[in-house]
């Protein structure tokens, strides 16, 4: 049931593909890095994940067609809150799993069901401040040359944003003190411990700037889709696929991981449109057969 | 001797849960008999106080009409704004005159909407018809939003002979299925009328050469199957067709191909989400064909609302507005807006308000409550509604104010069938607007 | 103390489980039409959970790739209704979805934890979006109606099934395979050590399990009477049974089933009067569960229990001794 018609050139449908995945992968990488953090360093599989993302994007338009405020502004209000909202999970929620669990992966198991509660919960909430409707606004709309196609400038800039996030992570977490402190909590915690690391408040902090990052992701989701209170889960299977990708735990993975299923996905499109979920799946799948540990390993733990 | 201490937890969980199923029972039978929950219909009650000279003893108190629709999760959004705000609009203007007048009891009765949830869920859909046609306490039952879910209680409400009209349905297999069920009757224009008043409005404007996407469920297959031999037989090219599956995160290939093949007209069978997504990323990549056409959710307010000056032009199936010149359409829009302080959408909100008015007038030429009557009224009555005079034929509504429709200057202006037409069409449609 | 022995629950549930069934099989004389269609989501959430459990809880493996084993029993009954009895396709959907779960068993011999988990769901999505894309691209169909059957056959069915997941599932506790697999949840690799083939038990029991979960669907296909990959694979089969059986606990047998029956009563309470609120009040109960009580329902009854019998016991000793001082004044 396809067809399309006669390319100029090839390498014009190559760059397009090229283009095309890249977008794709930045918006992927962008939904991910919050997990990735969490997972990263928590251990937390945070599948409540899309919600929070789906908060920051409601209230960026909330904010956008009530206050007409912008949504870069937007982000000033809504990545703190967030921030504060995920430290206190972890410091109350998560952290009590974590002394109350036998070993990691009992730990792991249970945190994934406790954030499952919270998917309700947070739905709910959702659902009764904002209500069911589909809601939605459009922000830099405007077209962008590149190569001869043109992009939407408002993907352009969640592209930029997932690279710059991503590097600016990687920056601090090699970089500052509290970066460190963070891999050595998510390495060896008991060591970290000894050396004087507040390890609680270290792993709320990472779990806090995951929330925080995916309001930023809500943020600039919203400047381009839909907003529906259901929405929330196709995110997180998103970011938890990508995460996998990537490697569980490597944030610089989860950003080369976005981009290749973004190229891959992309290329699928091109091929059969019909397909590319089929595509999304079975990537998952096998990367989980054949390389559970991820494409590019796990950062946060190597060198 | 056995144990005893231990049999304890095992009777207790057999009594709970048997007390369980028990206790949910007093729960349905409050949902049917009391008031439903916030969401029923204002019902104004101005009962009978002048026409009770003869009322008869036997008379109910409502009528009471049984609504299973999402309320909740992820479909609860259109229903309550095309199906649920029609349908209480309905309802409050009837009992605003006192109710409808049923000749069985020389009475007016007020009606009563008792709504349950089926949170999205088809098979939940189904179990709380099959648990409403059960207890026999509703008179009527209308239906939940959304093809899946009518085609799911269609033999259900069929088996039980009461008369059902779909107002968010659309397939071929209603057409294929209306001799099967002859109690399920469909209010919403349909696909072959829609497509054919598109190819219609093609012809006249000259379109020569057309692209055509679509999602890979029911809705978007059957409209495509229908539209393509008809578009051969006018003698225009499709260059470029493609499917897309739903819940597309990027469009922005499969346009840029479209956009590639230059066509005159562009037209996507669709869902509001691909709608929506797919006018953004036109405007994005600066894809501008003389005509834009998608399907579901181009009548919306909100798409009005989400693309503001983008919208104008924009070409989309329906089709009704409120100026048209059918009896109350201004009536209804403007009695809409009072009640929820939000617009009807412009294709079938007005369906589902003429549900009622249909239902409405089938009681009074039936003159009784009882459903096989009503529906055998429903077959011979002639209807007059907000979407014109009609009779059923073959339990379709033959008549619509419009297929299809464009937004101009902030109102969904009809502009095919040609006959029908309340605005000349914009050809070209001007280009997106910058910003 | 507060755990019993397996013989002591093996001895009350010689009793009970028949009792249970006894009951069921009664019910549709006493309980009225709309009861029944209640009772009926009752029998699929509990067959599902207590066969989720089967192999799930011991091994504390966490699958959800319920729905999927649970919808090609749904597939079964779209494709074939036409054409074979009920009780056939009852056994089709039995026999697709264990193959299925066995192919699905070898395939993650290797993975534990998350990554179990989230392969599961993989495959269930995968699967999912397959038969979509089959239906709107091949068999050009998407939707398939299923012809109903009454529902008096539809209790009768799910009471034989749910029956037999029952019994199934406590002579499986009460079996060396049983304890096979909680030797399996609590270390893998001990019980390797200690000779168990953990992958023949493993997988044997998890496609076991799904038997019930296909039978299971190809009987509730003519309940859904339409069908859509959608409906049929509906991620919420999946998360459900496993929210249900966390919630009741999974170390007793009637854990799941009271579980089920306590959050659908409570669902269907809610969802007339609050529609929204259950959602929350769901996910609340959840994480109740998972930091307090972990145990589930199973825990919080049988510490009331205790509570209560050592309270009774205590009063008895104050009552004597009472009396004694009074003989001796």
């Amino acid at each position: 049931m396809t067809g399309y018609s006669e390319r100029t050139t090839i390498i014009d449908s190559a760059a397009d593909i090229l283009v095309t995945g890249l977008i794709l992968g930045g918006l992927y990488a962008l939904i991910a890095v919050g997990l990735s953090l969490q997972y990263g360093v928590g251990r937390v599989l945070n599948v409540a994940h899309g919600e929070f993302i789906m908060v920051g994007a409601l209230a960026t338009f909330s904010l956008f067609t009530v206050w007409e405020v912008r949504p870069v502004i937007a982000l000033g209000v809504i990545a703190p809150v967030l921030f504060a909202i995920g430290y206190g999970l972890d410091w109350w929620l998560f952290n009590d799993l974590r002394g109350s669990s036998v070993n990691e992966e009992h730990f792991e198991g249970r945190s994934l069901l406790a954030s499952f509660g919270l998917v309700f919960v947070m739905q709910n909430m959702i659902l009764i401040y904002w209500g069911g409707q589909h809601r939605g606004y459009t922000y830099l709309n405007t077209p962008v040359s590149i190569l001869g196609n043109r992009y939407g400038a408002n993907r352009l800039l969640a592209l930029a944003v997932a690279v710059g996030v991503s590097l600016a992570l990687y920056v601090f977490i090699k970089r500052t003190r509290l970066g460190k402190a963070i891999r050595a909590a998510a390495e060896s915690p008991d060591m970290a411990a000894a050396l004087g690391v507040n390890k609680r408040r270290v792993l709320a902090t990472s779990f806090g700037l995951g929330a925080a990052l995916a309001g930023l992701a809500g943020v600039l989701y919203s400047m381009m889709f839909q907003l529906s209170p259901s929405t929330g889960i196709e995110l997180t299977i998103v970011a938890i696929v990508v995460v996998v990708f990537g490697g569980l735990g490597s944030i610089g993975g989860s950003l080369l991981g976005g981009f290749t299923l973004g190229l891959v996905i992309s290329f699928v499109n091109f091929i059969d449109p019909s397909l590319s979920i089929v595509a999304f799946y079975l990537i998952f799948i096998l990367v989980l057969l054949f390389k559970p540990s991820g494409l590019f390993g796990r950062e946060l733990h190597a060198d | 001797m056995i144990g005893t201490k231990k049999i304890a937890p095992f009777v207790l969980a057999l009594v709970v849960a048997l007390v369980a199923t028990a206790c949910v029972e007093s729960s349905d039978d409050t949902t049917t008999t009391t008031a439903a929950p916030t969401t029923t219909a204002a019902s104004t009650e101005t009962t009978s106080a002048t026409e009770t000279t003869e009322a008869a003893v036997d008379a109910p108190e409502k009528i009471l009409i049984g609504n299973p629709i999402a309320l909740s999760g992820p479909v609860a959004g259109p229903a309550e704004t095309t199906q649920v705000s029609s349908y209480d609009t309905w309802a409050a203007d009837v009992n605003a005159a006192g109710g409808i007048y049923v000749a069985e009891y020389d009475q007016r009765i007020p009606v009563e909407f008792v709504r349950v949830d089926d949170t999205s869920d088809v098979p939940t859909a189904v179990a709380l018809t099959q648990q409403m046609i059960e207890e026999d306490e509703v008179h009527f039952i209308f239906p939940p939003w959304g093809t899946a879910f009518n085609f799911a209680i269609a033999p259900l409400i069929n088996d039980a002979e009461t008369p059902v009209m779909g107002c968010t349905v659309g397939s071929k297999q209603l057409v294929e299925q209306a001799a099967d069920f002859p109690y399920f009757y469909t209010m919403l224009n349909q696909y072959f009328d829609q497509g054919a008043a598109l190819v219609e409005l093609l012809e006249d404007l000259g379109v020569t050469t057309v692209a055509i996407i679509h999602h890979d469920d029911l809705f978007g297959i059957d409209f495509n199957e229908f539209v393509k031999p008809a578009l051969t037989d006018a003698g225009i090219e499709i260059v470029f067709e493609e499917t897309y599956p739903l819940g597309p995160v990027d469009l922005s290939q499969t346009l840029r191909a479209a956009q590639d093949a230059d066509p005159d007209a562009f037209l996507a069978f669709s869902y509001p989400d691909e709608t929506f997504l797919m006018t953004g990323q036109a405007i994005e990549i600066g894809f501008n064909p003389d005509l834009f056409m998608a399907s579901v959710g181009v009548a919306f307010p909100a798409y009005r609302e989400a693309f503001g000056p983008a919208a104008e032009g924009v070409v989309g199936t329906g089709a009704w507005n409120p100026g048209i010149d059918t009896e109350d359409a201004q009536g209804f829009y403007d009695r809409h807006v009072a009640l929820h302080g939000a617009e009807p959408d412009r294709w079938a909100s007005a369906a589902c308000y003429a549900t009622g008015q249909v239902l409405e007038q089938a009681i009074e030429a039936a003159g009784t409550l009882d459903p096989k009557a009503v529906k055998a009224a429903m077959d011979t009555t002639t209807f007059n509604t907000i979407l014109g005079t009609f009779e059923f034929e073959g339990q379709f509504n033959p008549v619509y104010p419009g297929q299809i429709g464009q937004w101009q200057a902030g109102e969904f202006e009809i502009v095919s069938p040609v006959d029908d037409r309340t605005a000349e069409p914009i050809y070209a449609k001007p280009e997106w607007p910058a910003g | 103390m507060l755990t019993s022995t397996i013989i002591e629950e093996r001895k009350v549930s010689l009793v009970v489980i028949p009792l249970t069934i006894v009951a069921l099989a009664i019910a549709p004389s006493v309980v009225s039409g709309s009861q029944l269609i209640t009772m009926i989501t009752v029998l699929q959430f509990a067959t599902l959970t207590l066969a989720w459990t089967m192999f799930s809880g011991p091994t504390r493996y966490i699958s959800l790739a319920t729905a999927a084993l649970f919808g090609m029993g749904v597939y079964t009954s779209a494709l074939l209704r036409d054409s074979l009895p009920i009780e056939a396709l009852v056994l089709i959907g039995a026999v697709a979805a264990f193959v299925l779960a066995f192919a699905i068993g070898l395939l993650t011999l290797r993975l534990r934890g998350v990554y179990f988990i989230l392969f599961t769901f993989g495959v269930t999505a995968l699967i999912r979006s397959t038969v979509q894309w089959w239906e709107s691209t091949v068999s050009l169909t998407v939707g398939r109606h299923v012809e109903g059957a009454t529902n008096e056959t539809v209790y009768l069915l799910m009471t034989i099934i749910f029956s037999l997941t029952l019994v199934v599932a406590f002579l499986l506790r009460n079996s060396k395979t049983g304890i096979a697999l909680v030797a399996i949840g609590e270390n893998q690799d001990a019980a390797e050590h200690l000779g168990i083939n953990v992958t023949r038990v493993k997988v044997l029991t998890f496609a076991a399990s799904a038997v019930f979960m296909g039978a299971a669907g190809a009987v509730m296909a003519t309940r859904f009477r339409y069908i859509e990959p959608a409906i049929a694979f509906n991620p919420l089969i999946s998360f459900l049974p496993v929210v249900m059986a966390i919630f009741g606990g999974v170390s007793r047998l009637w854990g799941p089933i009271l579980g089920t029956a306590v959050l659908i009563v409570i669902q269907e309470f809610l969802i007339t009067e609050y529609p929204f609120w259950y959602l929350l009040l769901f996910g609340l109960l959840l994480i109740v569960t998972v930091v307090w009580l972990q145990g589930g329902l199973v825990e919080l009854v049988e510490r009331v229990y205790w509570w209560l019998k050592i309270e009774w016991i205590k009063m008895k000793m104050r009552v004597k001794m009472r009396w004694r001082e009074w003989r001796e004044a």
